[in-house]
């Protein structure tokens, strides 16, 4: 199982485009992944799950994937958020 | 007074009240279930939403929508797709006995009320794509059809989000003075329809929904594409004016449904009606059209995730030509760029689309899918009075090995027992210009030609007409393609094979003289320009122009041919 803390880097936040880039990309892969904010934890395969997350930016989430593609499915998750979704 | 820009749809000016068209309210019964009847509520569950994310799948391929609309319809599917949402619908309906309708009724509202709460303005934004989603779903499993038309006076226009096919029609029928949409785009099905019907309408009118209320004064400029709200006095007065005089051309119009197309010299012209889906049929009937000239196939198989089946096909062919008996049905078979179709066929990306696989060259290179298209229309032959025709021929070759498919397949529906008759004029498209050179062995090799003059221009020319910075070197009386014109009629009719154009250019009227007096037997034209063009040929005299032939031809500009026509 991986844990990984990120930090929401994009200024629009976790909205709607976001949530569904991350859902798709999640699909892709077999391992369990879940997100957690504070006392909240979602399946990463729910967009209605991550738009409920509704984090802010500058707030911390921690990715949790667990499974045999853990690793990459961490990797291409985390690039996404460091990338700001793509936002400017 | 306030404008708001839209794109025009259809030319011509309406002016009557406004009246929103709300998407009708859902009527859920609070009714619980039996928890023997648990089992069949879960299966209807998962049977309807399937529906519905094969139903997005498909509008998310509709290459009309832009791609921020594509997008929101993206995440209304992944909506539907949610573990948790199918988790929690399950549970609504086996542990608290709710009614598929009720389920998805109260998760829905709980998402909103959650999401209306929240700071975030993108996510708070959201509760109108739950609401959508949530229509969606319980329209499609209520299945209701109210007629919200019933009670709506014919002097209004319709103002709303968007439009399905059908309802366009309705609003036609009613004889409403038109409608506008703040969403949609000029070449959808409903579009295609409302133009062919000559309704005037108006898509992508972004905010004006926010800025009318029912009952409004408001103006659609289909020639300017604009909608005018409660519009002063002077500019009323002006607009009135123009559809006034509008209205007479068209009532006058009307009146040449019955008579034939004949020429003031009594030459009597074919002239047949261009349709892209089969709804247009109706429009052809109603204008007593010579039959169609081309039915463009394309929209069957674009706009969807599989590929239409044989039988579906044949269905679609053969309807058409029953009803266009006893006139006949020109079936173009596919003819469309690689990149529409990269979603059933095997297409790889291509620098130049235009110069790439796209007419014939994509049936001759997935045989499957054009043995499918042949065998439908030749099926469908047996109850109509079709006639086959091929886009982008360049030689002969083309036309050989097309020949040799439509016999195998013929001798494939023998081997099968299904009936079938090959008794079919065969055409070729020109319109690429070494079909025009070569246009005597290609109309030896076949029954009629038939002139595309958008892509014959296009092509003679070296000019993408969708290119605004060299717009004014699309020029469809450039010599050269008024040569053309000329060369490919003198082939065919060297040995007794006509030629029809439908192409744009016969549905323009200024050019509908220059056209017959080079030689053109047929005219096939959008079913709304018919009646226009029928009266062009009325007021025709065919050789008094062709007095005039010579002096066309040597012309050397574009500008003096226009002087002349």
């Amino acid at each position: 199982m991986i844990r990984k803390t990120i930090k929401i880097v994009n200024k629009l936040g976790m909205h709607a485009r976001p949530a569904t880039m991350i859902v798709k990309a999640a699909t892709k892969y077999r391992s369990d992944f879940k997100i957690v904010k504070s006392d909240m934890e979602i399946n990463g395969r729910s967009i209605m799950g991550v738009m409920t997350l509704a984090a802010e930016f500058g707030s911390e989430l921690e990715l949790v994937a667990d499974g045999v593609d853990e690793e990459f499915l961490i990797k291409e998750i985390t690039k996404m958020f460091e990338d700001k979704f793509g936002e400017d | 007074m306030k404008k708001i820009k839209g794109n025009s749809v259809s030319a011509g000016v309406a002016i009557g009240r406004v009246k929103i068209i709300q998407k009708h309210e859902l009527h859920i019964e609070h009714k619980k279930i039996y928890r023997r009847e648990v089992e069949s509520e879960i299966s209807r569950f998962k049977k309807n939403v399937d529906y519905v994310i094969n139903e997005l799948s498909k509008l998310i391929q509709d290459y009309t929508y832009s791609q921020e609309n594509r997008d929101i319809l993206e995440s209304h599917k992944l909506i539907l797709q949610d573990p948790d949402f199918i988790d929690k619908i399950s549970k609504l309906i086996s542990e608290d006995l709710n009614s598929l309708e009720m389920a998805i009724n109260k998760y829905f509202n709980d998402a909103i009320d959650i999401f209306s709460g929240m700071s975030n303005k993108y996510l708070a934004h959201k509760i109108n794509d739950f609401e959508d989603v949530a229509y969606r779903l319980l329209s499609h499993i209520m299945d209701e059809r109210k007629d919200i038309l019933e009670d709506v006076d014919e002097n209004s226009i319709l103002i709303m989000e968007n439009i399905s096919p059908s309802f366009v029609t309705k609003v036609f029928e009613k004889q409403i003075q038109g409608l506008c949409t703040e969403r949609g785009s000029r070449n959808s099905h409903s579009s295609i329809i409302a133009r062919s019907m000559n309704l005037p309408m108006l898509v992508n009118t972004l905010g004006l929904l926010n800025n009318v209320k029912d009952g409004d004064i408001v103006i659609i400029d289909g020639n300017e594409g604009l909608a005018i709200i409660s519009p002063t006095k002077s500019t009323l007065g002006k607009y009135n004016a123009i559809s006034k005089k509008e209205h007479n051309i068209q009532k006058n119009l009307l009146k040449l449904i019955d008579v034939e197309p004949i020429t003031k010299d009594g030459k009597k012209i074919k002239l047949m009606s261009n349709i892209e889906i089969p709804q247009e049929i109706e429009q052809v009937l109603k204008f007593n059209s010579a039959g169609i000239g081309l039915f463009r196939t394309e929209f069957l198989f674009i706009d969807r995730e599989d590929l239409p089946t044989e039988d579906e096909q044949y269905e679609i062919y053969k309807d058409i030509a029953e009803q266009c008996l006893p006139n006949a049905l020109v079936i173009r078979t596919i003819d469309v760029g690689g990149d529409k179709l990269s979603n059933i066929l095997n297409i790889t990306h291509e620098e130049n689309p235009n110069l790439g696989c796209r007419g014939i060259r994509i049936s001759l290179q997935n045989i499957p899918v054009f043995k499918q298209q042949i065998k439908a229309i030749l099926r469908a032959n047996t109850c109509g009075n079709i006639k086959i025709m091929f886009p982008m021929i360049s030689s002969v070759e083309e036309l050989s090995k097309v020949k040799k498919i439509i016999k195998d397949c013929s001798n494939e529906l023998i081997n099968a027992g299904i009936a079938f008759n090959a008794d079919m004029e065969l055409g070729a498209m020109i319109e690429i210009p070494s079909a025009v050179i070569t246009s005597d062995s290609i109309a030896e090799e076949c029954d009629f030609l038939s002139i595309g003059t958008n892509d014959l221009i296009q092509y003679t020319l070296a000019v993408d007409r969708d290119n605004q910075s060299i717009s004014d070197y699309y020029k469809p009386t450039h010599p050269s393609v008024i040569r053309s014109i000329k060369i490919t009629v003198d082939n065919a009719h060297k040995i007794g094979k006509k030629v029809a154009v439908c192409g744009e250019m016969a549905s323009e009227k200024k050019y509908v003289k220059l056209l017959l007096a080079l030689g053109v037997d047929e005219l096939s034209v959008s079913p709304g320009r018919l009646l226009l063009i029928k009266k062009e040929i009325l007021e025709c005299n065919i050789e008094e122009m062709k007095a005039k032939l010579d002096e066309l031809l040597s012309c050397k500009t574009s500008k003096e041919i226009m002087k002349l026509i």
